[in-house]
């Protein structure tokens, strides 16, 4: 009987505490935030960078929440499904994206009408950088960048050029032949849907020159003869390719070129305005996940990138790629 | 071409680790169960699996996704052959020739020709790869948009007659087929036919739509009907009766290897693979076949053609995915996903320096194709219960399936709602007599030919003489030519035959 007292209680005293913390006032309840499992969308189908990256990174992420962090898919359109899909979702912080954010959000916007604005989305970190890589078979007779381009300057159907259509790619191949004085519309581009098929049509000789990210570029080194690096500085993997900035300045014309893609963290700029204590504590958890060594040790190990950039300069770098897209907009859309 | 040293480390490997093998069986009925669910693909049955290989090692970890990947390349046969209704979008020719058969009371021996078939595909394949791996790349690298453009508008002339008894609404049929096939953005970034639809943007979700044409032609045609087989005593699931399907395919080695063949080169080919290869198979053995009239009306010989090249593609896709590290489809692409996971990077430096995981990998694919002769045999003594269950329950419970394997597989009512519009065509296009089979061909090779040849017409840069530099494509087109000149001539010669015989 006593016992069953003592029980009873003590119970008693266990729902006070709970009540009390129900009834805080607001601001220490923020503090509790994530009180339930938090979840990575990736606007991508499994198994891409971007899945690999937010699988990878998820049990860092959740030590540092104290909550379990599970990872979904939502491929389709572009990325415009699994953005369109992120903005249904209310600003409670308890979903954050895993993106390619640069290009796909801009070209998203700019050629396929999607119902956002590229302010709409917040970077928290873009860890991982991608540039251009403009390459031929190692089977193919040309031997330089500057061999392309003169073949290219006598006659533009000289050669073959396969690219992705609304991508960074085409935008840098435009810019390029732009510099160069080179008539796109006589051009022979050869477009592929995907990465993929546009670096076998390239290593496999279907097309005279190619340019595509250069990651993905990594595993077939052997097969291909780099030409050109679309970045300022040299490309881990690449460091002997000639980058667009020596040869511009070769050439005499101002270097012009946008980023490859640039993945990291997005959530939107709706919630850090509305919930900044939960995006305190959200991007800190980041910063921290990022920055812990056995996360940095897993991810170098699957080849996937660990810099911490920071909110500012993910932002500048996203909302410069998209000025410079925008800019060129047409020349995306004359593919 | 084999490395022996390297083949007897492999064969350690996998006899020192129990790990290598534990994960053969789960993963083989996985596949199975999953390929069986109408929509859901043999890559959706890999893509879900893959998180769980995270925290397996490299090599049990493939060997796991290899043996969803061989359960599914059967099990997407197992509904086709009962129901009419493809699995995975790789068994649409087995319908053809395993439903009629079905219908007959001969399901024991359809599915048990598609086992024995697909399991010999997949030896065979793997078989090709133990040897011939580098070559076989190099190959099929060569397959550039006008060899892509030659393969596919043969395979579309092949099955354009598909089914059908009016040739006027064949044609009509796979025209419509084509069209679905351009909606959304096409390869130099144009959109077409998409209504302001996101979910079009990719095009019309194939696979749910290959389900609602098939699934609803099949479905109201069976109205009236109690049984799916009429004959009582035709409704036992008998052992016997399925090993005499497997004994099928033995008695014909020509039509088994010519399917492999087709399966291992379309399913190395990046880009296309085993929802082509089966087709391409089906159509060949059909023309040379001597009794090719009687496709269509439950020979088995069109569920061997069409299961042997399925279950072969396996091999293929992954001779290209080693040796050059490119994925040439879905299921491929998972597989260089847990390569990454494993901190593994596929490709050509991959396999000089792995010679005998590689060979690991492939024994372990011999293991599974032989176990798979079991564990499918089983899986088939079940499935088969269906047969006996009255079509008013199993009917519904099909469409319901049907419909989360296109949820599933889309991730949003885009899938079921594609399910629904495309039954709905389906049901009044079988009503009117016009062969829905030649709207699937025509959405699956469609794409395929529409892509490569605008890839084909950017590199000639209008000129159409370019084509002679593709000495390749000019070889099919002339065989294709060649081959249908013989079939033609064949044909009225036998008809000049009966004549005289009638006269």
């Amino acid at each position: 009987m006593r016992s069953d007292k003592f029980t009873l209680s003590r119970r008693a005293t266990l729902g006070l505490a709970a009540g009390a913390a129900l009834a805080a006032p607001l601001p220490l309840r923020a503090q509790t935030y994530p009180d339930r499992p938090v979840t990575i969308l990736v606007p991508f189908a499994t198994g891409g960078y971007n899945d690999r990256y937010a699988r990878a990174f998820a049990p860092f992420l959740a030590k540092q929440l104290g909550q379990p962090v599970t990872v979904i898919n939502r491929p389709g359109g572009g990325t415009v499904l699994g953005n369109t899909f992120y903005l249904q979702q209310p600003d409670d912080g308890y979903m954050i994206m895993m993106h390619s954010a640069a290009p796909y959000i801009p070209l998203s916007i700019l050629l396929r009408n999607a119902p956002y604005k590229a302010e709409d989305f917040w970077m928290i970190n873009l860890p991982s950088r991608d540039a251009t890589l403009c390459a031929t078979a190692t089977t193919k007779p040309t031997a330089s960048i500057d061999a392309a381009v003169a073949a290219l300057k006598a006659n533009p159907a000289a050669l073959t050029v396969g690219v992705q259509p609304a991508s960074a790619d085409l935008v840098n191949l435009a810019l390029l032949v732009q510099a160069h004085g080179i008539d796109r519309s006589r051009m022979r581009i050869v477009t592929y849907d995907g990465g993929g098929p546009a670096r076998t049509a390239t290593m496999g000789g279907h097309v005279d020159i190619g340019l595509v990210g250069a990651e993905g570029f990594l595993p077939i080194k052997e097969r291909i003869r780099p030409l050109l690096m679309f970045d300022e500085e040299k490309f881990e993997g690449f460091e002997e390719t000639k980058l667009i900035t020596d040869h511009a300045k070769q050439h005499g014309f101002e270097p012009e070129f946008v980023a490859g893609s640039q993945r990291g963290f997005v959530v939107l700029r709706r919630f850090v305005e509305k919930m900044p204590e939960r995006y305190r504590i959200l991007e800190a958890a980041i910063e921290r996940a990022t920055k812990d060594p056995d996360c940095v040790a897993t991810l170098k190990g699957q080849q996937l990138a660990t810099t911490w950039y920071g909110p500012e300069a993910s932002n500048r770098a996203y909302l410069a790629t998209h000025r410079t897209m925008a800019k060129y907009a047409d020349l995306l859309k004359a593919s | 071409m084999i490395d022996l040293p390297a083949a007897g480390s492999a064969l350690s490997l996998l006899s020192s680790s129990l790990d290598a093998w534990i994960w053969v069986v789960p993963g083989l009925l996985i596949g199975l169960v999953f390929g069986a669910i109408p929509g859901v693909s043999v890559s959706m049955a890999m893509a879900l699996v893959l998180p769980a290989t995270l925290y397996m090692d490299f090599l049990p970890a493939i060997i796991f996704l290899t043996s969803v990947y061989t359960g599914a390349g059967f099990g997407g046969s197992v509904p086709a052959v009962l129901m009419g209704i493809p699995g995975t979008s790789s068994a649409v020719a087995t319908t053809f020739d395993g439903y009629p058969m079905a219908r007959q009371g001969r399901h024991n021996e359809a599915l048990g020709a598609a086992l024995f078939a697909s399991c010999i595909g997949v030896l065979l394949s793997y078989m090709v790869l133990f040897v011939l791996v580098q070559p076989l790349a190099e190959m099929v690298l060569k397959m550039g948009p006008f060899e892509m453009v030659a393969v596919g508008i043969w395979g579309m002339v092949l099955l354009g007659s598909l089914g059908g008894t009016s040739v006027s609404r064949g044609l009509f049929a796979a025209g419509l087929g084509v069209l679905f096939g351009t909606v959304g953005m096409n390869t130099a970034g144009y959109m077409r036919g998409t209504l302001g639809i996101p979910w079009l943007l990719d095009g019309i979700p194939t696979i749910p739509a290959m389900v609602g044409l098939l699934a609803a032609s099949q479905l109201f045609a069976l109205v009236n009907t109690r049984f799916l087989v009429e004959a009582e005593e035709d409704r036992r699931i008998s052992l016997a009766r399925i090993l005499d399907g497997g004994r099928l395919v033995l008695r014909h080695p020509g039509t088994m290897l010519r399917g492999a063949l087709i399966g291992a080169l379309i399913g190395a080919t990046p880009g296309v693979g085993s929802s082509i290869s089966n087709l391409l198979s089906y159509a060949e053995t059909k023309r040379t076949a001597p009794d090719g009239h009687t496709f269509g009306q439950g020979n088995p010989k069109g569920v061997i053609a069409s299961e042997s090249a399925n279950s072969s593609s396996e091999g293929g896709a992954m001779a290209t995915m080693l040796a050059l590290g490119i994925p040439g489809g879905g299921a491929t692409a998972i597989l260089l996903a847990a390569f990454a996971m494993h901190n593994v990077v596929g490709g050509p430096r991959f396999i000089d320096q792995n010679r005998d995981i590689v060979y690991a990998i492939i024994l372990s694919n011999f293991a599974q194709a032989l176990l798979l002769t079991v564990i499918g045999t089983g899986f088939v003594f079940v499935a088969s219960a269906i047969v006996r269950v009255q079509l008013r329950i199993l009917i519904p419970c099909v469409l319901v399936v049907a419909t989360m394997g296109a949820f599933a597989i889309e991730g949003s009512s885009a899938g079921p709602i594609t399910l629904l519009a495309f039954a709905v065509l389906g049901w009044q296009l079988s009503r009117y007599g016009y062969p829905v089979a030649a709207v699937v061909v025509g959405l699956l090779l469609g794409r395929l030919i529409e892509t490569e040849l605008l890839r084909a017409y950017q590199i000639a840069g209008g000129n159409a003489l370019e084509i002679l530099n593709h000495p390749v494509a000019l070889t099919i087109f002339a065989l294709m030519l060649a081959s249908l000149a013989v079939s033609v001539w064949n044909e009225r010669r036998g008809r000049r035959a009966a004549d005289a015989i009638t006269e």
